[in-house]
């Protein structure tokens, strides 16, 4: 019984997982071009929350569709931050980058707080739910979490098999010769972080499809800390990393929810997320480069 | 000898501000709510920044200290209350509780997050208060999420009348002598070894290290230092003022940002930084919470980004280079 408890809560970890790696390769990305901490990624996490719910409520597009809408969005931010704020800070001390981040999360916030008030929302999007044994899965986690594979291979079809893709991984190995090799490094950085800020803001639709009534300014704290745990398994620079970082948290998170559910006098969630939080120091004091890398 | 006393002038302008606050709460009516706000914005930008200003490391769970010190206070006053005579006496334990607490607090997050650098410090401190306060509620430590409150044996060990004087007046006090503490040792450390060994490590931290400075013993004394002072500052302002405790108020990120922010504002590594920027924000938000209520972060958020962008060594820095080689100088650090 416990056991197949466990097996059903484990699926749909690694389903979450998917969704929770996907949404922690823009972070990672940035991280690795720019070697700037966004610390206010959660808020575009939930930028994008609320562009599938203006879209699905307002206007009827089905949050599928929304993907790309939040990528445009989020891509438009991106150069917006990058050239506006950003691009005087790449030489400052990280103090710098880490408040101007922070600072714009908060601004974020306050902003969709204006404009859509401080209550809990959602929407009801009904696609049916499919049975598979151990566990019932509403069908629009499932679409979730393929569209978050979907995009983790495009990204890496992109870095790959495209010119820009292989100019942003020459600026990683080296910024002083991609620029001698006459590459726009100031072009790559920018095309990097709003490419990074383009998949969070999309990643924000997918993560709606788990919690579909809490759509809220300040829901994305949570996220912020839970993508930095993910990308810290994953490396910290690696997006590929961060997505299967992602799935092992998902893995850990569900699972250890179901045991602690099993102790007594206790609050299961609460000690998930302390749990977190002590990987992250784990991970950071045994193996800063991420327990994925072979470095 | 002379340059013995010579190197206090700083402290006049900051006691001089301090004297001027209590003389404007004590003598104009109305007046000390927004002056104990100041007090205590002070007193945690001085505390905060005697890491964050003199090591350039920003610690995202710095509020966690502030936290453990409240639940230090918190503690002395529900376990003690029983023990007939005590008296003041138990004040005096919880703020020892509280700096041990805290102590202990930043020594663990220290030993783990001191031997990073960073982006990657940032990021192992920016979890430390939620996984503290998940820990509380997670496991029901000092009574998980319900909190602690303790008004009604304040009230029976002090005396009624005591016990709310010290609520209302005599905790600000309080909060302003260990403001003015954190500040004559900040001044202490800026004009000691640990200082000059400080400042070489924030401006190159690995040619800090080949120079052959113990650049970790400092930043740890720098560590400890500052969490102590934020819980003491967190015993007063928030144990002694309210007497409650419940564990997502007091270990609220906002304070961490807030005190970055006046520690931004006035100029880090400064002595009277976090005095200037604890005025200038603590006045800004006061008045903006009466005439604009709801938008204080819509305005700050903004104004951070701009002053880190065109401003980057805060009021007092740009007044110190301005100063620079005038008599006024020696009262400007």
């Amino acid at each position: 019984m416990i056991l197949e408890q466990l097996a059903g809560n484990l699926i749909q970890g690694l389903v979450l997982g998917a969704v929770y790696g996907m949404a922690t390769m823009g972070l990672s990305l940035i991280f690795g071009v720019l070697k700037v901490v966004n610390v206010g990624h959660g808020a575009f996490i939930m930028v994008g929350a609320f562009v599938t719910l203006w879209l699905f409520n307002t206007l009827g597009i089905n949050p599928i569709l929304a993907v790309p809408v939040a990528f445009a969005i989020g891509m438009g931010l991106g150069f917006i931050f990058y050239y506006t704020t950003m691009q005087r800070l790449i030489k400052a001390p990280e103090l710098a980058t880490l408040l101007a981040t922070f600072s714009l999360g908060i601004l974020l916030e306050e902003l969709i707080k204006l404009i859509f008030g401080s209550e809990f929302r959602g929407y009801n999007w009904v696609v049916g739910k499919i049975n598979i044994g151990v566990t019932v899965f509403p069908m629009a986690k499932l679409y979730a979490c393929i569209g978050s594979a979907l995009i983790a291979v495009l990204l890496y079809l992109w870095f790959n098999k495209t010119r820009a893709g292989s100019a942003v991984r020459s600026v990683v190995e080296d910024s002083e010769g991609a620029r001698v090799c006459g590459i726009n490094v100031g072009g790559a950085y920018a095309l990097s972080f709003s490419l990074g800020i383009g998949l969070t803001v999309a990643s924000g639709v997918l993560l709606t499809m788990f919690i579909p009534v809490g759509i809220n300014p300040y829901m994305g704290g949570g996220y912020t800390l839970k993508a930095f745990v993910i990308a810290v398994l994953g490396g910290l620079s690696s997006p590929y990393g961060a997505f299967f970082g992602g799935l092992v948290f998902g893995l850990i998170e569900n699972g250890s929810y179901t045991i602690f559910a099993l102790l007594p006098g206790v609050e299961p969630f609460a000690l998930t997320r302390f749990l977190s939080f002590v990987i992250l120091l784990a991970i950071l004091l045994i193996k800063p480069t991420g327990i994925l890398s072979r470095k | 000898m002379k340059n013995k006393i010579t190197k206090y002038y700083p402290l006049i302008p900051l006691l001089a501000a301090y004297l001027l606050l209590l003389l404007i709460g004590k003598n104009i009516s109305g007046m000390w709510q927004l002056v104990a706000m100041l007090i205590f914005y002070c007193a945690m930008g001085q505390a905060f920044n005697i890491f964050l200003g003199m090591t350039g490391y920003v610690d995202f769970g710095y509020v966690a200290f502030m936290g453990v010190g409240t639940y230090g206070m918190a503690l002395a006053i529900t376990h003690l209350s029983h023990i007939k005579g005590l008296g003041i006496l138990i004040i005096i334990i919880g703020f020892a509780l509280a700096i041990v607490m805290s102590t202990l607090l930043s020594m663990a997050v220290g030993a783990v997050a001191l031997r990073l650098r960073g982006a990657y410090f940032a990021i192992a401190t920016i979890g430390v208060n939620e996984g503290f306060r998940f820990l509380i509620e997670g496991a029901r430590i000092w009574n998980g999420s319900e909190g602690l409150i303790f008004t009604a044996q304040l009230n029976q060990i002090l005396g009624r009348e005591t016990a709310s004087s010290l609520m209302t007046f005599w905790a600000d006090i309080i909060v302003l002598i260990i403001a003015v503490l954190a500040a004559f040792v900040t001044l202490y450390y800026m004009k000691s070894k640990i200082g000059y060994a400080l400042t070489a490590l924030r401006e190159d931290e690995d040619a800090a290290k080949v120079m052959g400075i113990n650049v970790t013993k400092y930043k740890i004394i720098a560590f400890i230092t500052s969490a102590c002072f934020a819980g003491l500052v967190g015993a007063t302002s928030w144990a002694l003022k309210t007497p409650y405790v419940f564990p997502p108020e007091v270990f609220e990120i906002h304070y961490t940002i807030e005190a970055i922010i006046i520690v931004l504002l006035g100029g880090a590594g400064t002595l009277l930084g976090p005095v200037v920027g604890g005025l200038i924000y603590g006045i800004s938000k006061y008045y903006l919470a009466i005439f604009m209520p709801g938008f204080q972060l819509l305005i700050f958020a903004p104004v951070i980004i701009i002053i880190i962008v065109l401003f980057p060594e805060g009021v007092v820095g740009m007044l110190k280079r301005r100063v620079k080689g005038s008599a006024l100088a020696k009262f400007i650090i």
